[in-house]
């Protein structure tokens, strides 16, 4: 018998003692689970359950063997995810700073964009070398939105890849690329009269507490209050802006034209600073090429990048300035 | 040492988070039952003005030991003399001062010219060795203060004091300085520090009595000290300040308490030169490393 799906009854009819409820929890109808508890009660020679007119009670021996159950069936868990992981090395795991607001499916179309570019077959004076490009061109990226402060921890950790963090922040035990500097806005909601300075709706402090800091310091170095308004996520920040209860910053990330087109309206505000952060060189996973998504990134976020990048003046060429250890 | 209470090295973690710094910190009872409190406190880290702490034992060691003499004229003339931001080093003209002096402006306002006056005095080699016998192999006095400035200016590719603080302090660059580097800058961990303040205050003699008076007059009170407002409450302090740097070690004096000795090195993620929070932060660190290590002594009451 399959022992590993019999025990997911057992855990099924186990959890809500009743086997209607438990076959509808499986997507099954009851008299097969019925059927399935009796033969794993006969497989194990203990009777499991006690069932009479008041309902299903787990025996004293059901009782004993339900967290050997469970145990099997999370290590089960483990193991198919574990061997989901194992069976797309190439996915990069990426995460992405919850400051970047609009930008964060900008940046994942670009990378998209660049892994598809490296897919199409170079041009003849192109010297591009085979081996990079078919590893490119398998690219795919597992993203991740969160605080600065818990994607470092995430990279520290080993469950990520790259990582593009608000800066400036603790990096302890990573190393970092240049500072990526993003022009903003400062948009309000068109009700509320321009000479109004809403306090602004930003990220949980948190998220990166330095970067938060020098943010409220550049406002109010601006001669605004500095008043902000911690808000968990986009929307929620977009909502308090929608309401006039606060204004926005917004950062003009270069669109796909390489231009700010898509910055919106509204006075300059103090620049959204960015890292991409990666694991210590002994730290990474060997079948990510880190270098090579950490510049595509760069390249994504940096208003001075060019529409077509000149092969002549790869960024990648030049020597990184400010590589933290 | 006492076993180290996981509570309140958590504390120290979240207040060091929240302030967006690393910290290493030693705290220790100088005297009475012995007691430690400690946070990665045996990390080397680039020390910036703190060289002139060990500097300044190994001074009143050999004046004790006889080997120099404390009223000994130091000449600074000012062509020799690299120009800081306090001190003899923002003077104008020659100056002639007593070597305790010079130690006492080194301690007080953490003159660049007095520090690296002593340190010609006293010999980096001769430094190295009297530290090491005393227990202190990681405590690595290896430039006075000119050398650090010719360093940063280097590294930075600027001309001036000033020019080499604005480069370093540029939030749209992660400007990089040797002096950050611990096997580069001079260098020493909390640990060894903590160790420092410990001889200092068990050595007997007018010279280590000397380099404790100065120590009590350090110009600042804004980084250990803002964690202790308290006008009745006694500090001794050192700090050492570079760039993202913002160092203290300091020995905190609770009235009919045993003193208790701090030392607080950190890294600020932010790279500004003036970030009142992050000293704050130095002072709440220290208070809560130097806590749980209070204890009356035995003449009180």
């Amino acid at each position: 018998m399959d022992l590993l799906k019999h025990l997911g009854f057992f855990k099924a009819v186990a959890d809500v003692r009743h086997f209607g409820n438990a076959a509808a929890d499986l997507g099954m109808t009851q008299p097969p689970l019925s059927q399935g508890i009796r033969r794993l009660e006969r497989h194990l020679g203990v009777r499991l359950f006690d069932r009479d007119a008041r309902g299903v009670r787990i025996t004293a021996a059901g009782r004993r063997l339900l967290p050997a159950a469970r145990d099997l069936l999370d290590a089960a868990d483990d193991l198919v995810s574990t061997a989901r992981d194992l069976a797309l090395p190439e996915q990069v795991r990426l995460g992405i700073a919850a400051d970047l607001e609009d930008g964060v499916p900008h940046l994942l179309r670009a990378l998209t964009a660049e892994a598809q570019a490296r897919t199409a077959p170079p041009p003849p004076t192109s010297s591009a070398e085979p081996v990079e490009t078919s590893r490119a061109a398998r690219t795919s990226v597992a993203p991740t939105v969160a605080g600065s402060v818990e994607l470092v921890d995430l990279l520290r950790d080993g469950l990520l890849d790259v990582a593009v963090v608000r800066h400036p922040g603790v990096l302890d035990g990573l190393t970092a690329g240049p500072v990526l500097v993003v022009p903003t806005r400062l948009v309000q909601a068109p009700l509320v009269p321009a000479d109004v300075r809403l306090p602004v709706a930003v990220p949980p402090r948190h998220h990166q507490p330095p970067a938060h800091d020098q943010l409220v310091d550049a406002l109010r170095r601006a001669g605004h209050s500095g008043d902000v308004v911690e808000a968990r996520d986009t929307a929620q920040r977009q909502a308090l802006v929608a309401a006039g209860l606060a204004a926005g910053l917004l950062p003009a990330f270069p669109d796909a034209s390489g231009t700010s087109g898509a910055a919106p309206n509204g006075p300059a505000g103090p620049p959204l600073r960015l890292r991409v952060a990666l694991p210590l060189a002994a730290q990474r996973r060997p079948e990510i090429d880190h270098e090579a998504v950490a510049e595509a990134i760069r390249a994504a976020l940096s208003p001075a990048s060019d529409p077509a990048p000149d092969p002549t003046s790869d960024p990648a060429r030049r020597p990184p300035r400010g590589d933290a250890g | 040492m006492s076993a180290h209470d996981p509570a309140v090295t958590a504390a120290l973690r979240a207040v060091a988070r929240d302030a967006g710094v690393t910290a290493r910190i030693h705290a220790t009872r100088l005297a009475g039952p012995p007691g430690t409190v400690a946070l990665d406190d045996t990390e080397p880290v680039a020390i910036a003005s703190l060289y002139k702490l060990p500097l300044a034992l190994v001074w009143a060691d050999l004046v004790t030991a006889g080997r120099l003499a404390a009223d000994a004229p130091v000449r600074l003339p000012v062509s020799s003399r690299m120009p800081g931001p306090t001190g003899v080093a923002m003077l104008l003209d020659d100056v002639v001062l007593t070597a305790r002096d010079v130690v006492r402006l080194m301690l007080a306002v953490s003159d660049n010219a007095c520090g690296d006056a002593l340190l010609a005095l006293v010999g980096r080699e001769r430094a190295h060795e009297r530290l090491g016998e005393l227990g202190l192999p990681a405590t690595l006095v290896r430039q006075g203060s000119a050398d650090e400035t010719r360093a940063l200016l280097r590294d930075t590719g600027t001309t001036t004091w000033a020019g080499a603080q604005r480069a370093l302090a540029d939030p749209d660059h992660a400007a990089e300085t040797s002096q950050y580097d611990p096997a580069l800058a001079s260098a020493a961990t909390a640990a060894e520090l903590g160790q420092v303040l410990r001889l200092l205050w068990s050595c007997r003699g007018p010279a280590y009595d000397l380099v404790r008076d100065a120590l009590a007059h350090q110009a600042w009170r804004h980084r250990v000290g803002s964690g202790f407002p308290h006008d009745d409450v006694v500090l001794h302090g050192k700090t050492g300040t570079l760039g993202r740097l913002r160092h203290e070690a300091a020995v905190v004096g609770f009235p009919h308490e045993h003193p208790v000795g701090v030392v607080v090195l950190t890294w600020a993620a932010r790279p500004e030169r003036h970030l009142p929070g992050v000293d704050a932060a130095v002072g709440e660190l220290a208070r809560l490393a130097t806590g749980p290590l209070r204890m009356p002594d035995d003449e009180a009451g």
